[in-house]
């Protein structure tokens, strides 16, 4: 079983219900709790930023091995003073403080790659992400339209072009 | 557009009550968050930094079809009150009642379309929309966003997307919210439960004026929560679906009501009705509940003599900011409570197009 946000195993399957139409889905542990489930979510909680600090805490609380990089290498950001407003100072505090980032904004997304718009001016790689926005459009009609043979077709299309990218790109989605 | 009180005099086009399902949705609101590359963000970068984004940022404004003619308001040169406006009318976010460089607000006809610089980012581009229109909303600001990247350098990874200084905002840099009118589901006490359901599918809830107003007068704000590893229709159309939900569930709230209630909530919606065209102070909670009782009545067809628009404005121009505006000093919250009463008797007297 593979999980359907990021494609590694999943331990967790549940039913959506979406609109009165029931979705099976499957999910990894770190998805799952990124999207709320087996978490129980005060209906009017506080500001995103608390749930937000409050796992900056957990994470901090772990203290495995690595100590967070003290300040942003650009603009002298303090990693601390991040924790305490939860805003970053400057474009290269997302490099700076990566380690650091990459698990909460899974948290907060279920994702850690962007599959929006793209500026004008950006370079490479833009027409398969471009595609891929498509599909994954063309991907949720299906389901809604219960084609599933369909579905599938259009989600291995989606893995195959997103595996691409991601040789190409970075190190990935660890 | 005109001055600042020409904006004023106007009602803003997201409360005209013309757009889909007016009923319950007051209206849609997409922001985009942009910054401009090379510069810390707003708050990490100096006064020059911050003047240089300002002046880049509203020359490339001027040069597009969204905001050419639009009113600029330099902050620096901005009284408090007129601050206390633009966020009740929702253009800022409280944060410009403070002092700082650098800042400025561009709006559009009928504030429909607007910037804001130099808040918690460079840029923040908004569309608003009356009534249920994401898509819509969504697709403007996208034009006005492209026609700005003409002459400006964004922020952006092609991994993360659009880089923000809340990392609640990176990869699309974009929130939609739908402004809702739930009365139905707080009277039926169901309200705790829908809103609890909706968080898992990944929205958030907030009041229109803070938590207070929703517990008042049903009003709130459903926007997504996230902004990374969907694309921006996929965020449009979701939170499309789930408002649309919320329609339904209300609306089957409010049958019920009004069915069950019959002549008790004819009475309690006329009173609301008498209170707010007779009485002589209003205080602003007392003023919240009224005023949600009055939209029912209206859409539930109790009450024909004042229409949608009327009443969704009063929920803006009777705000404290807006009474010291047109009082030209604060006159303090007890005298404020004597003009709001005036002004909602004068609205509601000429405000029916019926």
């Amino acid at each position: 079983m593979i999980c359907d946000e990021c494609g590694r195993p999943a331990t967790i399957r549940f039913v959506e219900t979406v609109n009165g139409e029931m979705r099976l889905m499957r999910l990894c542990g770190e998805c799952a709790a990124a999207r709320g489930i087996g978490l129980s979510f005060a209906p009017l909680a506080g500001p995103l930023v608390n749930m937000l600090m409050g796992f900056l805490e957990e994470v901090g609380a772990q203290d495995s091995v690595e100590v967070p990089e003290p300040a942003c290498s650009e603009c002298g950001l303090p990693y601390d003073e991040f924790r305490r407003t939860g805003k970053l100072g400057c474009a290269v505090c997302y490099t700076s403080f990566e380690k650091e980032l990459r698990p909460l904004i899974r948290r907060i997304n279920g994702s850690t790659r962007h599959t929006g718009r793209i500026p004008t001016s950006a370079p490479d790689d833009v027409e398969s992400i471009r595609e891929v926005r498509r599909l994954k459009v063309d991907l949720e009609r299906a389901v809604r339209g219960e084609e599933y043979e369909r579905a599938a077709e259009l989600r291995d299309r989606i893995r195959d072009l997103e595996s691409k990218r991601s040789e190409g790109g970075d190190d990935g989605d660890v | 557009m005109g001055t600042f009180e020409q904006m004023l005099a106007t009602q803003p086009g997201w409360l005209d009550a013309s757009g889909p399902i007016s009923n319950v949705v007051l209206s849609t609101r997409v922001r985009l968050a942009r910054n401009l590359k090379g510069v810390p963000f707003p708050m990490r970068a100096d006064n020059a930094d911050l003047e240089r984004v300002r002046d880049r940022t509203l020359a490339a404004a001027s040069a597009s079809n969204y905001l050419s003619d639009a009113l600029v308001l330099i902050m620096d040169e901005s009284s408090q009150s007129k601050r206390e406006i633009l966020v009740e009318r929702h253009l800022t976010g409280r944060e410009f009642l403070r002092d700082s460089p650098g800042r400025a607000v561009v709006i559009g006809d009928r504030e429909l379309v607007s910037a804001v610089i130099n808040e918690e980012d460079h840029l923040r581009l908004a569309c608003l929309r009356s009534g249920l229109e994401p898509m819509d909303a969504w697709r403007l600001v996208d034009r006005l966003d492209t026609e700005l990247e003409r002459n400006l350098h964004y922020s952006y990874s092609s991994d993360w997307g659009y880089l923000t200084s809340c990392p609640t905002n990176v990869g699309t840099g974009m929130r939609v919210s739908v402004l809702m009118h739930l009365v139905g589901l707080v009277r039926s006490n169901r309200i705790a439960q829908v809103l609890g359901s909706i968080s898992k599918l990944g929205l958030s809830v907030r009041g229109f004026y803070g938590e207070r107003s929703a517990a008042l007068g049903g009003f709130f704000q459903v926007s997504n929560q996230m902004t990374l590893g969907q694309s921006e229709d996929d965020i449009a159309y979701m939170v499309e679906r789930v408002a649309g939900q919320l329609v339904t569930l209300e609306l089957e709230a409010r049958s019920e009501l009004t069915e069950k209630g019959g002549r008790k909530i004819e009475d309690e919606v006329h009173r609301a009705h008498g209170i707010l065209t007779s009485a002589r102070i209003i205080s602003p909670d007392e003023m919240m509940v009224l005023c949600s009782s009055l939209r029912f009545g209206i859409t539930e067809g109790l009450i024909d003599s004042v229409d949608l628009a009327t009443a969704n404005g009063l929920l803006v121009s009777t705000q404290p900011g807006h009474l010291k505006h047109f009082n030209g000093r604060d006159p303090g919250p007890e005298r404020r409570d004597r003009m709001r009463a005036d002004l909602i008797r004068r609205e509601l007297a000429s405000g029916s197009s019926a």
